[in-house]
């Protein structure tokens, strides 16, 4: 267990170290989540605004931007904590994917590692969070005074075990980097990030709760703007704990599997 | 320069069909669908087709879907060229051959000509498909002046490629492709009236849109294909694209070269 810890942390300082290598990065991390968070609100201007908008069957006009705001939050966290994934084609490109393999490291602690690797950036994310939604935005209806760090450790877990599953896709090839086209950006639109997923129809519901960040942010919305008890929320956080499970479960025997396509081709580093 | 850049076209052919031949492919296509999607949604679910009063007064038309999934497709074709060119140079140094490429006596006009009639051949066909999309969600094409619009793509093609170089410099200075282009990429997304016309932005910001080439190619392209306008209708849009062009071109050219440069002594002693 000591020796895990040790593998899983060692992975984050690496990753970390890989990933911050000038404080650039942190300026980056407020910069873009605003950028999109303010992109996404002027792309709603050229609809009809106002009490009397379609979109007040959904959501409020006033509470569109902590809408938008806990979308992106939740979005952001998630993009953060999965770009070490696609960043696995690096370690072949560089050569260090045989090396890792080679040695005796746990796998999981390397994948999971790898995930938790943005931890910091997850904190920084979320209190940046915080004080834009303390100084800007109306609308905000918190459960209790344990509702924010809730909600952080719901975004967290969630996102780690996502982090995980993706990372164990890049392990099969070095072109697989479209796979974080197709299984990360259609959470903008399905996850509810932008639109309310009520109002989709039938088939694009049925994809919106494939991805995990689907309940997150459900979970999230109803302890930072409905103010919901935690009696109420449980059916969705079970559903959301069947769904991680279900992830976490793919992860173990795709790793397997990589491994031994991996070992079969006898190529680790070129494709 | 015809050989060099005959040479790096087959050569990036062949490594994007040996070991990337979905990445880059699926992966801008995707991006665009997706454009598509939100606009689909967005305008026929939630909204139920109701626009904003002055959409119209500042779009010329009341076509939304169209508006919204040519800036989408356009957008993606942007950040193909100029990803596609600017990564070239860091691509060769994280892949070890940079001190190859820098040392044979080959012209980097060559090179940089290979890069960009390479992903010429590769936008256009994700382009197509994302129009093609764009078509079945209500992109309206019967109006398109053809001839002006492709005319309005091929120059900005070449706007792109002169900020690619802007960008393929400061992405050796800082030896990152992810934080530089990144970064590009969200301010264009947001000042360039790709999801929604720029007069809705405060006053102050307005003026980023200016310094983008996307935002006077796409206020041409939109105008040739949803009003099916005649090229001098759009003439102030293609010379602010080509001042634009120019000012890129000159910045990037010697951008690239002091780049060199410094690699050649930081990296390679």
């Amino acid at each position: 267990m000591k020796q895990l810890g040790s593998l899983l942390l060692a992975e984050i300082i690496k990753e970390h170290r890989h990933s911050f290598h000038s404080k650039m990065i942190y300026f980056s991390l407020l910069v873009w989540p605003v950028i999109n968070f303010v992109t996404a609100y002027y792309s709603f201007a050229p609809f009809r605004m106002g009490a009397d908008s379609p979109l007040a069957r959904f959501i409020s006009y006033e509470q569109l931007p902590l809408f938008l705001l806990t979308g992106y939050l939740g979005y952001i966290f998630y993009w953060c904590l999965v770009q070490s994934s696609w960043q696995m084609s690096f370690e072949r490109q560089a050569g260090t994917m045989e090396m890792i393999f080679i040695s005796p490291v746990n796998r999981l602690a390397f994948l999971y590692g790898r995930s938790l690797s943005s931890l910091i950036e997850g904190v920084w994310l979320f209190f940046c969070f915080v004080l834009l939604a303390l100084f800007f935005v109306d609308g905000i209806q918190l459960s209790g005074w344990w509702a924010p760090p809730l909600a952080f450790l719901i975004l967290l877990v969630s996102a780690i075990v996502w982090g995980g599953f993706l990372c164990v896709l890049f392990l099969f090839s070095r072109d697989s980097s479209f796979l974080y086209t197709v299984l990360d950006e259609p959470m903008l639109i399905f996850s509810g990030v932008r639109l309310p997923p009520m109002a989709f129809p039938v088939w694009a519901k049925v994809i919106s709760f494939c991805f995990p960040l689907t309940y997150a942010l459900q979970l999230i919305r109803a302890l930072l703007m409905e103010g919901a008890s935690l009696q109420t929320m449980l059916p969705s956080m079970g559903l959301l704990a069947a769904v991680l499970l279900v992830l976490v479960t793919a992860t173990v025997v795709l790793l397997k599997l990589a491994e031994k396509h991996m070992k079969k081709t006898g190529n680790m580093v070129m494709y | 320069m015809f050989h060099v850049a005959k040479a790096t076209f087959i050569r990036n052919t062949r490594v994007m069909i040996r070991a990337y031949p979905w990445s880059f492919v699926i992966g801008h296509i995707f991006s665009g669908v997706y454009t598509v999607l939100f606009a689909f949604f967005a305008y026929h679910y939630v909204f139920a087709g109701q626009l904003d009063g002055n959409f119209v007064h500042l779009t010329g038309s009341s076509d939304y879907l169209s508006y919204a999934i040519l800036g989408g497709a356009f957008y993606a074709f942007a950040v193909s060229t100029l990803m596609n060119v600017s990564r070239s140079l860091i691509t060769e140094l994280r892949e070890g051959t940079l001190e190859a490429v820098l040392l044979t006596p080959s012209m980097r006009r060559g090179y940089f000509l290979g890069n960009v009639a390479q992903q010429l051949m590769r936008t256009l066909f994700e382009f197509s498909v994302i129009v093609l999309v764009g078509a079945l969600f209500g992109l309206t094409l019967s109006h398109t002046n053809v001839w002006s619009a492709v005319l309005v793509w091929i120059l900005s093609t070449g706007a792109f490629f002169c900020q690619a170089l802007v960008l393929g410099s400061l992405m050796l200075y800082f030896r990152d492709t992810y934080i530089t282009q990144n970064t590009l990429f969200a301010v264009m997304a947001f000042v360039s009236g790709v999801t929604f016309p720029i007069p809705y932005l405060p006053e102050w910001l307005q003026p980023l849109g200016l310094i983008m080439p996307l935002a006077p190619a796409l206020d041409a392209f939109r105008q040739c294909v949803i009003q099916g306008a005649p090229l001098h209708a759009v003439l102030p849009q293609l010379f602010h694209m080509a001042a634009l062009s120019l000012i890129y071109l000159v910045i990037g050219v010697w951008g690239i070269r002091r780049m060199e440069k410094r690699v050649m002594e930081s990296i390679f002693g």
